[in-house]
């Protein structure tokens, strides 16, 4: 499976420009709602018409703008899984799955029929009406459906948004299940990160009608190519300071009156000149506090150190969010504090964090990463 | 008594009915389902006869059909009679019902989720097709409720009828008509039977369109 995309469409008010490539994997589209994923999945399946740009999947040319190539939905031949799932109303469980199936002979299709049935756990359901079933049950159904006449690609739209959360967790490992042992490729739609970071091997972000990152997820993880990606990947203490000088593997530069070092990334090393401005992320569940129990805090051993309090917390039952603040003058970086740093719950129990609020942390030099400007 | 009045009353509403589904079916559907220019003004004329008095309607349709009318002329030259015959009547039902059909089924058409219309085409299947195998089916409670609602209009028409068949007893004389000329003459023992007849037949349909309102798919 290949696929190419570009795609240009304006609305009121709207405008979708985006071009991104797909090969045998799954492809998640995350970003915030309304920034165009169902745009581009209905493009993609010929619901839509875009203005300009030209789509191929294996070959196939199914939209040209320029030579004014359109191929109708019917004839695209994708497993659409709809937000919602459109299922029919009107029809059985089995007649749903073999709907797209009318082209074989009628012993075929319902040899595929109960095939696609029992695969998907479904041929107790088989002569049920879709409103009778559970939300996973739809789902499993829709997914069926898309799949029975064996598409070259499926699109899904919001698979799981439809469900309660302790239900959309279970069955988000499920559609994980069914996608990897279909070996189909899909493009999957999706605002939440956790779905598209479980479910997609490569993720697309977009944002207001453009692809601001396309990569494989560990990467959009650890490297978001800007600020911009970094924040609507969720990433938090997204932070700004100011160069001192940068080499090939190294980075010094100054936040909060401290003087910190990142490690520069080898792949991209970065080089901006001293006194500009810097963007660059802590994961909050690497920041090291540092035991007082253990006499004073070697600066060989402990880089990047800093002192300061706690100044509020919440509590996520298997993990404690703290909320610190630098000893430093001056204005706290986010707010009313500087750093948000996660502990698990033994380390906040075992160090006494209720009772004691003035830690010294430190931050190792490979876990600031530096964020290109834009 | 003469039962020619009701045996009429039926056949015209029968063939008006068909006729109706048959244009009002996809008018309904292009109402419902198209964004077009003049879309309005075709909204308006489908709903025009449902207001305008049936004697107005009817004169100008007499004009259409009439020997000197536009359609008359084609259709004498072509050896055919319309006006003042049962098929003219049957014109005058149609015009005069179809605009319930057409706004019942509208409704219905609209109410049909286009998600499902546009799932049966990632799944291979052409316009024709989606229409047949989800919007019709899906639709088809209202489509029903029209078809009854039309039906009914057809069997009590009056005005339109008189104007463009005339009231020609034992050819075009259906049974609202005769039971005018039975209060006229003051027969008002046949008038009676016949108004009965006509009220429990619509109140057995109607009965019948509740009962399907309530039918599960």
């Amino acid at each position: 499976m290949a696929l190419t995309l570009e795609v240009r469409k304006t609305l009121p008010g709207f405008t979708l420009d985006v071009s991104w490539a797909a090969g045998d994997e799954v492809v998640t589209l995350f970003g915030p709602s309304g920034a165009g994923k169902t745009l581009t999945l209905q493009c993609l399946a010929g619901l839509m018409r875009p203005d300009s740009g030209r789509i191929v999947v294996n070959g196939t040319v199914f939209f040209d703008g320029g030579r004014g190539v359109d191929v109708p939905t019917q004839e695209r031949r994708l497993g659409y899984v709809f937000q919602g799932y459109a299922l029919f109303p009107h029809l059985s469980v089995r007649d749903n799955v073999a709907y797209g199936l009318r082209r074989l002979s009628a012993s075929t299709r319902r040899h595929r029929t109960q095939e696609v049935l029992e695969r998907l756990g479904l041929a107790d359901l088989a002569s049920r009406r879709p409103q009778e079933l559970s939300g996973g049950q739809q789902q499993r159904v829709a997914l069926g459906r898309a799949l029975a006449p064996d598409p070259a690609l499926l699109l899904l739209d919001e698979p799981l948004s439809a469900l309660d959360l302790p239900l959309r967790q279970a069955l988000r490992d499920d559609l994980r299940a069914v996608l990897a042992e279909w070996r189909t490729a899909a493009v999957l739609v999706t605002h939440d990160f956790t779905e598209a970071y479980r479910l997609g091997d490569r993720i697309v972000v977009y944002e207001d009608g453009r692809v601001i990152q396309a990569a494989p997820r560990a990467e959009l993880l650890w490297q978001p190519a800007s600020e911009n990606v970094a924040r609507i990947v969720g990433i938090r203490n997204v932070l700004h300071g100011t160069v001192l000088k940068a080499t090939a593997d190294r980075i010094q530069f100054r936040w909060r009156e401290q003087l910190l070092e990142a490690v520069n990334s080898p792949t991209r090393s970065y080089l901006p000149a001293p006194e500009s401005a810097l963007a660059f992320f802590i994961r909050p569940e690497y920041v090291r506090l540092i035991r007082k129990d253990r006499g004073t805090p070697d600066p060989g051993h402990h880089m990047n150190l800093m002192s300061g309090r706690v100044v509020g917390e919440a509590d996520f039952g298997t993990t404690w969010t703290l909320y610190f603040k630098l000893d430093a003058p001056g204005g706290p970086a986010q707010g009313d504090y500087d750093l948000e740093i996660e502990v698990p719950r033994l380390v906040y129990e075992i160090l006494e964090i209720s009772r004691d609020r003035h830690w010294q942390l430190s931050i190792h030099r490979g876990s600031i990463h530096v964020l290109p400007s834009a | 008594m003469d039962f020619f009045p009701l045996w009429l009353s039926l056949k015209v509403s029968v063939v008006a009915t068909i006729l109706t589904l048959a244009t009002g079916l996809p008018i309904a559907w292009v109402l419902a389902r198209k964004r077009f220019t003049g879309r309005d003004v075709a909204e308006a004329l489908v709903v025009l006869p449902l207001v305008l008095p049936p004697t107005v309607l009817g004169y100008y349709l007499l004009v259409l059909i009439g020997r000197q009318g536009v359609i008359g002329r084609v259709l004498d030259a072509a050896g055919m009679e319309l006006a003042f015959t049962w098929r003219a009547a049957v014109l005058a039902a149609w015009v005069g019902s179809s605009a319930l059909f057409i706004k019942a089924a509208q409704a219905g058409f609209e109410a049909v989720d286009r998600r499902l219309e546009q799932a049966a085409r990632t799944l291979g299947r052409s316009g024709w097709s989606v229409f047949w195998s989800i919007t019709l089916p899906l639709a088809s409670r209202a489509v029903m409720a029209g078809t009854v609602l039309a039906f009914c209009r057809a069997l009590g028409d009056f005005g339109i009828t008189l104007m463009v068949a005339g009231s020609i007893p034992g050819l075009t004389q259906t049974t609202p008509l005769a039971i005018y000329d039975l209060v006229q003459s003051n027969r008002m023992a046949e008038a009676n039977a016949l108004s009965l007849i006509a009220v429990a037949t619509v109140a057995l349909l109607l009965m019948g369109l509740g009962r399907l309102a309530r039918l599960r798919f």
